[in-house]
């Protein structure tokens, strides 16, 4: 049974699941309305306590949003960091925080790091299973934005060669990213340092973009890519190369006039060989190499565990609106208690009465529901536009089987507690009711 | 929609008990014949409602409440509504309507726990009494009707179901005296039918239509009493 469920497709996995979810909710409406057509009823109670359902309906709304809306913004933020690392096989740095070399050198958060020599740098390069090995120099700005140093191989593997313009051929010239509000021809300087310590007259190089990137959904995209040769001679300091070589850019680097640099890029050239390299390159004492993936793992599995705490919270908190709009409906019951008796007296079945305080209870918690599914991605999208903003990393909020089934299951178990207060309507006497 | 023919009533030795087991009601004997119409006179708290609410099953009685060959006193409730929705039609005093609703649907309101073959004719049949009562049909809801329209309302929801036996009580209590006239011929013209009324009532005038009235006095009516009209 459990094989013949997971041979199934995952969207006949997720549907199956709803299903199951869905089942009391299902049974109670078939069992009780079969037969029967008290949705009039149901409208007029509805109608009757508009208030008072508004009230109830918003609470819901509130409390279920809550849930849909951390669901859907932790798998936006995890499906959105997962895409902007994609390029990032592996990051070779000095040793220190995982974290800290991933999120400067993948996600450009500025971070003071230990540089990496020339010869170490030559060492990767040159290994035999390594494709491309891209320094990533960063630490200098252009209005906020991270202007970072690296090759043309980089920028053409991390855009899969999808290019406007061209690519930059001397240490003066520049690849923007695709937010970056400067067009090809356009000129900058870049400041040294960033954030608001950065210092607009320390450098006096004026670099020219000749290409631009298209979008990539990563930090990226607000980045002008300059030839790391470019990053070292702004600073002063050698640019990799021997003044025999003139103003040539681009690897081979000369281990001598290597100034150094933070971090590397290097694509292995198999899966193999990224765990032969990283496991080569981690024994040594002098380097770490982490999969940024990997570390997102970790970072993921700590989101997980906010997140189920989280749900937790939120999940006490339906439950508390649960009780309350199981105390409303009592009450409200109360409030109609004549018209019901009226239904009895008339002749009406119990089910037929159950059915008519059932359904008001279950539509109520319906319409809850559906405007906490709104609410909820309402909230995420709008804090995803928010950390998009601020990290640059492509966030986007959509409604995944998880948020379903969260509201399937709570729609579901608060159809079954309403039969309390439609059984306890049974229970009054009628000719009681009938002279509330 | 046929109306079945109305069931004989015969009451023995019902004895009601209130909240506290103090008994409220006690009838010895009680007989109704079909087509009739009985009225209930007596003071207020005399537990006329009491009665008639009795005789509607809608209260655990000890005795005997027969209707034709049906004993309530020995029926379920669920039994119990199943015979007051297919033999008595209710109407009260203050109407109970359901103000959200409109006048069709107000006396239709049986319809939506009749058999679904059954739903479309009541609502018509419901269409047609108000109609013939003269209430506007096509209004978008009750809730603006005088107090006269509003019992024509009620009073078009116990016949759509087609019930033989109509128990009313204070039908014409919220009504001013044109209206509650109004509503006295209207009943009558059910009782010309061939259906039984049974209606507790303060009101002389329309007790003084009724073929014959019982007299109850704190709860208790011995024997066939009460005087005739």
């Amino acid at each position: 049974m459990r094989e013949t469920w997971s041979d199934l497709p995952e969207t006949a996995q997720n549907l199956g699941l709803l299903a199951l979810l869905l089942l009391p909710l299902a049974v109670l409406a078939v069992a009780l309305w079969r037969g029967f057509a008290p949705g009039p009823l149901v409208r007029a109670l509805l109608w009757r306590f508009r208030w008072a359902n508004a009230v109830y309906a918003v609470l819901i709304a509130v409390s279920t949003g809550l849930g849909v809306g951390i669901l859907a913004q932790e798998r936006g933020l995890r499906q959105g960091t997962a895409q902007a690392a994609s390029k990032f096989d592996m990051v070779v740095a000095a040793p220190g925080s995982e974290m800290t070399a991933m999120l400067a050198a993948v996600f450009l958060q500025p971070s003071a790091i230990p540089l990496i020599d020339g010869a170490t740098y030559a060492e990767i390069a040159d290994h035999p299973r390594v494709v491309l090995a891209a320094p990533i120099a960063f630490g200098d700005s252009w209005e906020g934005r991270p202007v970072v140093g690296s090759t043309a191989d980089f920028v053409t593997y991390l855009v899969d060669g999808e290019i406007e313009g061209r690519l930059f051929r001397t240490s003066a010239e520049a690849v923007a990213g695709a937010l970056v509000p400067l067009s090809i021809g356009d000129r900058f300087v870049p400041a040294h340092g960033d954030g608001e310590a950065a210092d607009a007259g320390a450098h006096d190089a004026e670099i020219e973009v000749v290409g631009r990137m298209p979008p990539t959904g990563s930090p990226w995209d607000n980045a002008l890519i300059v030839p790391v040769e470019s990053v070292w001679e702004t600073h002063g300091l050698a640019n990799g190369h021997p003044l025999s070589e003139g103003d040539r850019i681009g690897p081979p680097f000369s281990p001598r006039h290597f100034p150094g640099t933070p971090a590397i890029l290097v694509k292995p050239d198999g899966f193999s060989a990224a765990y032969a390299l990283r496991a080569e390159i981690n024994a040594r004492d002098d380097l770490m190499a982490f999969f940024p993936g990997a570390v997102l793992s970790d970072l993921y599995r700590v989101m997980g565990d906010v997140r189920q705490a989280m749900s937790l919270m939120t999940l006490v908190t339906q439950g508390l609106v649960a009780l309350s709009v199981l105390l409303g409906l009592f009450i409200l019951s109360r409030l109609f208690a004549r018209q019901l008796a009226l239904l009895r007296a008339l002749g009406a079945p119990g089910r037929f009465v159950m059915a008519v305080v059932w359904g008001y209870g279950t539509v109520l918690t319906l319409i809850g529901a559906g405007a906490g599914l709104l609410v909820g991605l309402s909230a995420a999208s709008v804090l995803s536009r928010i950390v998009t903003a601020r990290t640059d990393i492509a966030i986007t909020s959509s409604l995944g089987w998880t948020e379903v089934h969260l509201l399937a299951g709570f729609v579901s178990i608060v159809s079954i507690l309403t039969l309390i207060p439609a059984v306890a309507v049974l229970r009054q006497p009628v000719v009681k009711g009938l002279r509330a | 929609m046929t109306t079945d023919p109305a069931p004989p009533l015969s009451v023995r030795n019902l004895r009601v008990a209130g909240d506290r087991g103090r008994q409220i009601l006690a009838v010895d004997a009680l007989e109704v014949a079909p087509g009739e119409s009985l009225g209930i006179r007596g003071p207020s708290g005399a537990g006329k409602s009491t009665l008639l609410h009795a005789l509607a099953g809608l209260l655990p009685v000890s005795g005997e409440v027969r209707w034709g060959d049906t004993d309530l006193a020995t029926l379920s409730g669920a039994a119990r509504a199943a015979f007051r929705a297919r033999t008595i039609g209710m109407i009260f005093q203050d109407f109970l309507l359901f103000d959200e609703l409109d006048p069709v649907a107000n006396a239709g309101v049986t319809a939506l726990f009749a058999s679904r073959a059954e739903r479309a004719a009541r609502r018509a049949r419901a269409r047609d009494l108000l109609r013939a009562l003269g209430v506007p049909g096509e209004a978008r809801s009750v809730a603006s009707f005088s107090g006269g329209e509003r019992q024509r309302v009620s009073v078009a929801r116990a016949l759509a179901a087609g019930a033989p036996v109509l128990l009313a009580d204070e039908p014409t209590a919220s009504l001013h005296r044109k209206a509650a006239d109004a509503l006295i011929d209207d009943l009558l013209a059910e009782v010309a039918a061939g259906r039984t009324l049974i209606v507790a009532s303060h009101d002389e005038h329309l007790l003084s239509a009724l073929s014959r009235v019982v007299e109850l006095r704190d709860g208790v009516l011995p024997g066939e009493g009460g005087g005739h009209a």
